[in-house]
């Protein structure tokens, strides 16, 4: 639901490397209404300048229970916010805020992080079929893929 | 001081123990301080954290003349915007360090660019670690300003009233 001109937006991204690459992008979401989901507490108080922070633990495709257990801490969060739109930069956890928020009707927008020098994230290529905005950080990469937008690095 | 650090998620022994190795043979004319993660190796030279807040991280990196890091671009970007030298070290899958080797890309990148100075084997550290001390980083142009007008374009354009 789209209240007067505000978005609700989800912030997703894990802590370190992409919580700074997300951070560098607040003044697009300026205006709108904003929570974030982050994977752990360390970055709380830096996010909480935008909106409530969610914390739903680390995970990666190591440890599959783990994924499990943030995968439904997720679906809750955003079930309970409902966001029009999912921003993310990565990278599991933001694969899937980007999924669940597909589903239940929000637009994705996937900005893959800077490490990502010559191919895309395992999560980037997932988020690819869904997103209605795909960033990448590295003119090549633009090149290489379709549907993946060159605008410059965020770092 | 100089701040080592590995980020939160995973072990980095191999860097910490180099690190501390290096020390010991007085290689070093500074004090550390450590961000050690969830590495299991503890330091006998230096002072060590598991884990700091972003917050608290960010006080000091600006207190340190240099930082010895994983390349990990949360720290790369902090020491970046800081103005800090920065040694980093990739973390190799090999070693179960870490999924893949995506810091091995970014760290060869951002050497290539004069934005780190980087090791890629504990061999090489002594010598990179020697060289921290003159080592002036060339600033990084960033671009976010053109990924945050495409960003508002795109929100701008789902804002549209009865759509």
């Amino acid at each position: 639901m789209i209240r007067g001109n505000k978005l609700q937006i989800c912030l997703a991204a894990s802590a370190g490397g992409h919580t700074s690459e997300l951070l560098k992008l607040v003044e697009s979401w300026k205006g709108h209404d904003t929570f974030c989901i982050t994977t752990t507490n360390v970055v709380t108080e830096e996010l909480h300048k935008y909106g409530k922070v969610y914390v739903v633990g680390e995970c990666n495709r190591q440890h599959p229970l783990k994924v499990i257990v943030v995968l439904m801490r997720c679906l809750k969060t955003v079930l309970r916010e409902r966001p029009n739109v999912v921003i993310s930069t990565g990278a599991a956890l933001g694969c899937m805020a980007c999924f669940i928020g597909k589903l239940i009707g929000a637009k994705v927008a996937w900005i893959d992080s800077i490490t990502n020098v010559e191919r895309l994230s395992l999560s980037g290529k997932m988020v690819r079929f869904i997103a209605d905005l795909f960033l990448v950080q590295w003119p090549g990469l633009a090149e290489r893929y379709t549907n993946v937008e060159y605008m410059g690095a965020v770092i | 001081m100089i701040f080592l650090t590995v980020g939160t998620q995973f072990p980095f022994d191999r860097l910490v123990q180099a690190v501390d190795n290096i020390f010991e043979e007085a290689l070093l004319g500074e004090e550390i301080f450590a961000q050690i993660g969830a590495s299991l190796y503890k330091p006998r030279n230096f002072e060590c954290v598991s884990c700091l807040d972003k917050r608290l991280f960010e006080r000091w990196v600006q207190k340190a003349s240099a930082i010895i890091s994983h390349a990990g671009m949360g720290t790369i970007t902090m020491a970046l915007d800081n103005e800090k030298p920065i040694l980093v070290m990739p973390r190799l899958r090999r070693y179960a360090e870490v999924v893949n080797d995506h810091q091995v890309a970014i760290a060869r990148k951002f050497e290539e660019f004069g934005h780190v100075l980087a090791a890629y084997s504990t061999e090489q550290l002594p010598q990179k670690i020697m060289q921290l001390t003159t080592f002036v980083p060339k600033k990084r142009q960033s671009q976010a300003q053109l990924v945050v007008q495409r960003i508002t374009k795109f929100l701008n354009e789902l804002n549209v009233p009865g759509k």
